[in-house]
């Protein structure tokens, strides 16, 4: 299936900054929604307004600020893996404390450091989180150790160095 | 930290309305400074600002002179009123209130116990998959870094090659897949990762497996072989240490 043949990392970005804006505004509404209501004079008719005003309000600040974070953290993690060459949880790391220092920027470098620490850690945590749960999901299928026994289970597998050299190219 | 003693001498103004007029002067010059490194703060100030409508911009120059006494009685009558009111506080509390506030006290300690928990647990699988020798990432990384070396491969897969795990929903690659036993005492990981090349429409499979050596303990590579995608399927064996 070619699609799945397809690079994830450039349309990936797209992917990351669409759902962490879905995600800040949809998390951002609710929240505002519930304290528009209790910041708002007695009434449900005052209360609802209240709320709506607030969510009109700030839930798109929020979710353009996930949006920011999300979008910033996936083209710097392209970038990387494009470097590098390999993907890694390194990759997801470094790129979180590179989006934290780059959103402080404007607070100068004392502040661009703690927000990269924190980027940095919230990520290793995630990532943590990630491996944890891969790792628990994976152990539900006790696949058995049917490889122990023979290590070569490919027809394709190695054989142990003959003095004839590599006769297999020669299919 | 400047907003915090700004706050601490509003906080012994307010004890003293009339000789808050004294104060004010120099507040003012330093919120100002305040306001424009950290905008956070400004709601704070803006409030403490509008809570006090009694006291002019324009200061009189003569009374300037009692700043450092003021300042110092203030402080004195602030402590003296703050021993007072504890002295009286402390015999209102109750055996019931204090049962109360233990119990709240203890709830408080058993949810950060459990935070600590769980992120001193994440923090130390995030460790041990990163530097620990033998998680399959370390493993997935030195074998790449040997299938990159190796002639044959950058033959034919053209540079710079790179490496990933399965793909996850997200499009994510990070996960590789392996496969943890133990034969004859000693432990073997055995390792599954894709690579690619700069080369249209190449792509191999590179399986490894790293054993334990048991005097050392470090792990070693017992082989690592990339498998062609193409027909006819092809292998290149990069390192066999099986014997």
């Amino acid at each position: 299936m070619e699609e799945y043949a397809r690079e994830p990392c450039p349309w990936r970005i797209v992917d990351d900054c669409g759902g962490a804006f879905t995600m800040g505004t949809i998390g951002g509404g609710v929240f505002q929604a519930i304290k528009g209501f209790r910041n708002s004079p007695v009434g449900v008719s005052h209360r609802l307004r209240g709320s709506l005003t607030a969510v009109k309000t700030r839930a798109p600040q929020l979710g353009g600020s996930f949006a920011v974070w999300g979008g910033l953290f996936s083209m710097i993690d392209c970038s990387l893996v494009q470097v590098r060459g390999k993907e890694d949880p390194w990759n997801s790391i470094t790129s979180g404390a590179l989006t934290g220092a780059v959103l402080a920027a404007r607070n100068g470098p004392v502040a661009m450091v703690g927000s990269a620490a924190m980027g940095g850690i919230l990520l290793a945590l995630i990532e943590g989180a990630g491996i944890l749960l891969t790792r628990f999901a994976s152990a539900q299928f006790p696949n058995g150790p049917q490889f122990a026994e023979d290590p070569s289970q490919l027809p394709a597998a190695p054989l142990p160095p003959s003095p004839f050299g590599d006769y297999r190219q020669y299919q | 930290m400047i907003c915090f003693f700004l706050r601490a001498v509003q906080y012994t103004e307010k004890l003293h309305r009339s000789s808050g007029k004294r104060l004010f002067l120099p507040r003012v010059v330093v919120s100002k400074a305040c306001l424009t490194t950290e905008p956070r703060w400004r709601w704070g100030l803006h409030e403490r600002r509008t809570v006090r409508p009694g006291c002019p911009l324009g200061v009189p120059r003569r009374t300037v002179w009692t700043q450092g006494r003021g300042l110092q009685r203030a402080k004195e009558d602030g402590s003296k009123q703050v021993s007072v009111h504890s002295q009286r506080a402390e015999t209102a509390v109750s055996t019931a209130q204090k049962v109360k506030e233990a119990g709240r006290d203890f709830t408080y300690l058993i949810v950060v116990l459990v935070g600590v928990t769980i992120t001193g647990s994440l923090f130390y699988v995030i460790f041990k998959e990163l530097f620990s020798s033998s998680s399959p990432n370390k493993i997935y990384g030195k074998a790449l870094e040997k299938c990159r070396s190796h002639p044959e491969v950058v033959s034919v897969f053209g540079e710079p090659v790179k490496g990933y795990g399965e793909a996850t929903s997200r499009g994510r690659r990070q996960h590789v897949s392996f496969v943890e036993y133990v034969k004859d005492g000693l432990k073997h990981v055995r390792v599954k990762f894709y690579i690619q090349g700069s080369e249209p429409g190449k792509r191999g499979t590179v399986h490894s497996e790293v054993k334990e050596n048991p005097e050392s303990g470090e792990y070693e590579f017992r082989y690592i072989f990339v498998e062609l995608e193409a027909y006819p399927k092809r292998t290149i064996i990069i390192e066999d240490n099986r014997s």
